[in-house]
């Protein structure tokens, strides 16, 4: 009987992959130098063009997709939002090996969904060189979920991204080193000068004893921001009264939109490729790989409307004109008030490095913090004003006659219902993060830290997400749709990407319907290779053909977040050379200081220190190191430190153990004991941000040694400096820094 | 002493000229049309056009033609007229955004001759898109009868929520457009009998509020134009879900096709007092 089952089923699937029509494409994945800022550069394109050429295909149809690397390293390509099978899936070391250069992969899967998709590398940060392009899946003409006045309209894949001039793995290491190169760029220093110039000294020195450093809403400095590969474009083909839908999805690396139209309200009809109750607003914000379905109208003759996509830090915008004529503009979006949201951040953060809601329970992005920033919702910067925030003064739908949508907004047309009378996983996770060093966590794990979560195929899967970190983040599943719980009931929408702002939490479900690996993790590139995510792994299923060396490929897979970065400045000055370099990933970090005078007198003296970070602030680092130093002080002169302990600065090669931990206002205090039995007690604080440029730094330690200085940084390895040394007087040079 | 001094600023602005002329290297020179009024929109005009070593605007009160000269290397002349029309000043190319040319000086308000008015019937179009299932496809299409009506009705308490009231007396004549527009023998039964009910207060109340800018006014009057309304909405439904919106403030109530308070009796003063007191679908 049983068997009789199958082979029915059997003919079935036979007689409906016959009846399914083969949509091939090759994609032939190539370097390339472009040119968007007046500088070549290096980048990445795919059958000749950035972004990637759409592929569009029919509900029902089978993709066979061609990966033709003609790159000189490892390629993959990930189908962001689509069910398929997971050896397909795009994950290079998880789901299938790299695809290594001049070889060819070929991609195959059923479609079996509509909707706005979109696809990119998933290989290391060629995501943000060019890999990226639309995937579109229309519906069947007789789908019985075809609306008419949404579904035939004319159609128009857009897809955001960002564009940086500097090497993507070069970005990568300086927010590793907490460079503020980019705030320099931004215009966002946000420094002490800056602060007493807005009224806002005492809320900058809060900030700092509550040892933040400048907080913004982006990671990175960007040259351009483009739409289809453009920054500027125009769709002429289209007049007044016209409607016409726009897939929009947002291929860029690090960057959250605001999407807004010269030609009145925006009307969103899906989201993440899954249809929504029609809804109209004056402007959204589309995070980091998130689909947006909108539908836009042309008002009158002769006119093409703005389409502006601003990134959410305000630097800059893309645009795309809609309509032949005059151009009507839109009004930009006014600068962020950072002050105004340093003062928030300080409200919201404990002593102890946690944030506290205040009881305002936070979701769906229906309060968001950082209205106090927008001088649209909450007027131009007025100074202080000491009054008691409630939910309500967060509230932008509340505050303004702007409407922002946000996800409590969204509804499916249809029943997304799971199963019921299966069991039900419930997991939970803290978002967890530290700005300074640039750790992106879950629950302060990193990927490699951590086993596969284990889910049972039938099973529902209900994920609690927190926001203890600072900054917002995209949190992606691969190969399913998940239902997120936002007071719509039965018609919660799908969607396969939820950001979450800080402090926010947002609950999804979804059921465990297909075997396989599956990444859950940030969709900020920088984050995600930074280890913030986890694998999802189905119990007993059947090993993946593609891997034939599971733990080489878990080992390369864990490599990413394992990685070390590295830094080195030195001091050319007219005293000495001042200098450290480091080495340093999620945990770990190996660190060298030096100072090297011209003559003997001035000693020479290097330490060394290997230390490992502690706790979710890792304001704590325990560290063994080696000290090594030489002066002639002329009359053999031998000093005593505070300790009465006689100092062997003159002769010293000496091993120690110590332990770093970082006070109120960022001061490093630093506890050291050598083997000779000499104990020091330091306390430094480098960068102190005076103005936009100029940077102080203070040291002072039980051997009597200080120091005090000075650095203007002229460009993003050079700078030109002085300082006085106890050891070595009064110096000026120049500082070069990598 | 006087002709000493006219000579001297004859040199200088000579001096000054050269000065740009050497600043700018490669310059292309060109002539476009930039819509303005006086003076201070000349300033405006060429502060906002003009970048230091890469653009200098001057403009001409008179003629309206402003001569753009840039060094062609570093910009075009897209560039210049955007970040002109941004200041509220439109081109050939480039139309303000709507809130910077209202934020200009009433003086610089110049007649937007480029500008080309948004077709009556277009609004109402987008709301046509609203999913219907089959079986009420006809019910909205007589509904349509009297959708610009409702829809102007919106735009005149948007502008008293922005406490506009040149926006809400110009709304309100759109009202009365749309309500003259109106075909009763297309209205069936009971929508028709509403209609004859309110027809004159509806006329009143918004030929009484485009007569006003005076904003206090318009929002008294918008409360009889509210009940009004309300009746009609009620037997004639609309495309989407309404809200009838009560305020106890004012002690009055008004329409809205968003259930988010935005009160159009107070405007920012008190934006979000008030509460929804019925969803009409
Ligand atoms: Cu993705
Ligand atoms: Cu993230």
């Amino acid at each position: 009987m049983n068997n009789f089952r199958l082979i029915v089923l059997f003919f079935f699937v036979v007689l409906s992959v016959n009846a399914q029509k083969t949509v091939r494409y090759d994609l032939y994945v190539r370097d390339t130098i472009v040119n968007f800022t007046g500088k070549p550069k290096r980048a990445i394109a795919v059958n000749g063009q950035i972004p990637m050429p759409t592929l569009t295909f029919t509900e029902g149809d089978i993709a066979e997709i061609y990966v033709h690397n003609e790159l000189e390293e490892d390629t993959s390509l990930h189908w962001h939002g689509l069910f398929l099978p997971n050896k397909e899936d795009g994950v290079p070391n998880l789901t299938q090996m790299p695809i290594k250069p001049h070889t060819i992969h070929k991609y195959t899967f059923p479609i079996i969904q509509n909707g706005t998709h979109w696809y990119h590398s998933h290989t290391e940060l060629q995501e943000q060189i060019g890999m990226y392009g639309s995937f579109v899946l229309n519906k069947r003409a007789n789908d019985p979920t075809f609306r008419k006045g949404i579904d035939d309209l004319p159609t128009v894949p857009v897809i955001l991204s960002e564009w940086t001039d500097m090497d993507p793995n070069n970005v990568h290491r300086l927010l590793h080193n907490a460079s503020d190169w980019f705030a320099i760029q931004k215009g966002t220093t946000q420094s002490y000068s800056e602060a007493i110039k807005a009224g806002h000294f005492k809320t900058k020195v809060t900030n700092e004893w509550k040892r933040m450093n400048a907080m913004d809403v982006s990671d990175v400095y960007y040259d351009k921001f483009l739409i289809n590969g453009k920054s500027e474009s125009q769709l002429s083909q289209f007049k007044s009264g016209d409607k016409v839908r726009l897939r929009v999805s947002n291929g860029g690396a690090s960057t959250n939109f605001w999407l807004t139209y010269a030609g009145g309200k925006i009307t969103v009809v899906a989201n993440d490729g899954s249809d929504v109750e029609p809804v109209e607003v004056d402007r959204l914000l589309i995070a980091a790989s998130e689909t947006y379905d909108v539908v836009v109208i042309i008002p009158a003759d002769k006119t093409a409307y703005e389409f502006m996509a601003t990134s959410e830090d305000r630097t800059k915008s893309s645009s795309l004109y809609i309509g032949n004529g005059i151009k009507q503009l839109v009004d930009p979006l006014p600068k962020l008030k950072y002050f105004e949201g340093m003062k928030m951040m300080n409200d919201m953060m404990k002593m102890n490095g946690d944030l506290d809601d205040m009881g305002m329970s936070m979701s769906l992005n229906q309060m968001d913090m950082n209205v106090v920033m927008y001088p649209e919702i909450t007027g131009e910067a007025k100074g202080k004003s000491d009054k008691k925030m409630t939910g309500d003064d967060y509230n932008s739908n509340k505050l303004s006659d702007i409407t922002t949508l946000n996800y409590a907004m969204l509804k499916s047309p249809m029943k997304t219902t799971l199963p019921k009378d299966v069991p039900v996983k419930e997991l939970r996770f803290e978002l967890t993060g530290n700005m300074n060093r640039y750790v992106w966590s879950l629950d302060n794990k990193v990927v490699s830290e951590t086993d596969k979560i284990l889910i049972k195929k039938g099973e529902n899967v209900r994920i609690v997400l927190h926001n203890g970190s600072m900054m917002r983040h995209p949190m992606h599943l691969h190969g399913h749709d998940f239902r997120l719980l936002n007071g719509q009931g039965d018609y919660a929408p799908l969607k396969n990407v939820v950001d979450i702002m800080p402090m926010e939490t947002d609950t999804l479900e979804f059921n465990a319907n297909v075997d396989g690996d599956w990444f859950f993790h940030c969709h900020i590139l920088y984050h995600m290779m930074s280890g913030m995510g986890r694998i999802f792994s189905y119990e007993n299923q059947p090993p993946n053909p593609l891997i034939t060396n599971p733990k080489l490929a878990q080992r390369k897979l864990f490599a990413d977040d394992r990685m070390f970065h590295f830094m080195a400045e030195n001091d050319f000055a007219t005293n000495g050379n001042d200098g450290e370099a480091m080495y340093a990933n999620t945990r770990w970090s190996i660190g060298t200081e030096w100072r090297l005078g011209y003559n003997d007198m001035h000693g020479y003296e290097v330490e060394t220190h290997i230390g490992r970070y502690i706790g979710k602030m890792q304001w704590l680092m325990p560290f063994v190191g080696f000290d090594w130093r030489y002066r002639r002080m002329g009359i053999d002169e031998h000093e005593q430190n505070l300790f009465g302990q006689a100092d062997t600065k003159d002769n010293r090669a000496v091993f120690s153990a110590g332990v770093n931990y970082t006070l109120p206002l960022l001061i490093i205090a630093q506890a050291e004991i050598f083997t000779d039995g000499n104990l020091r007690l330091q306390f430094e604080r480098k960068d102190i941000p005076v103005s936009k440029r100029l940077r102080m730094s203070l040291m002072w330690n039980t051997d009597k040694e200080y120091m005090a200085g000075l650095r203007y940084i002229v460009r993003r390895n050079f700078g030109i400096t002085t300082h006085y040394d106890s050891d070595m007087g009064v110096g000026f040079g120049m500082s070069l820094n990598y | 002493m006087n002709s000493l001094k006219k000579i001297m600023m004859v040199a200088l602005t000579m001096l000054s000229i050269t000065k740009i002329d050497a600043q700018i290297k490669n310059a292309k020179t060109e002539v476009v049309k930039i819509y303005g009024n006086c003076g201070m929109c000349k300033s405006k005009i060429e502060k906002a056009g003009s970048l230091k070593n890469i653009a200098q605007v001057s403009w001409d009160k008179e003629t309206k033609m402003a001569t753009l000269s840039y060094d062609a290397s570093k910009t075009n002349q897209e560039e210049i007229l955007k970040r002109i029309a941004l200041a509220g000043y439109d081109s050939d190319v480039f139309l303000a955004p709507d809130k910077a040319y209202s934020s200009l000086d009433e003086c610089c308000q110049y007649d937007r001759e480029a500008k080309v008015p948004v077709k009556a019937d277009a609004k109402t179009d987008a709301i046509g898109m609203t999913v219907v299932n089959p079986s009420s496809v006809s019910e909205s299409q007589k509904a349509n009868e009297l959708q610009s009506v409702f829809e102007s009705y919106f735009l005149l308490k948007d502008a008293l929520i922005k406490g506009e009231g040149k926006l809400a007396a110009e709304n309100s004549q759109k009202l009365l457009t749309a309500i003259t527009a109106v075909k009763m023998e297309t209205l069936s039964m009971d929508v028709h009998m509403v209609w004859m009910k309110v027809l004159n207060d509806l006329t009143a109340d918004s030929k009484n509020i485009s007569a006003t800018q005076d904003i206090k006014k318009q929002r008294e009057i918008f409360k009889s134009l509210s009940k009004n309304s309300y009746e009609l909405i009620k037997v004639s439904k609309f495309s989407e879900p309404v809200y009838y919106e009560y305020c106890p403030m004012a002690d009055a109530n008004w329409l809205s096709k968003e259930s988010v308070i935005k009160n159009p009796y107070y405007g920012s003063q008190m934006l979000s007092c008030g509460k929804v007191v019925e969803t009409i679908k």
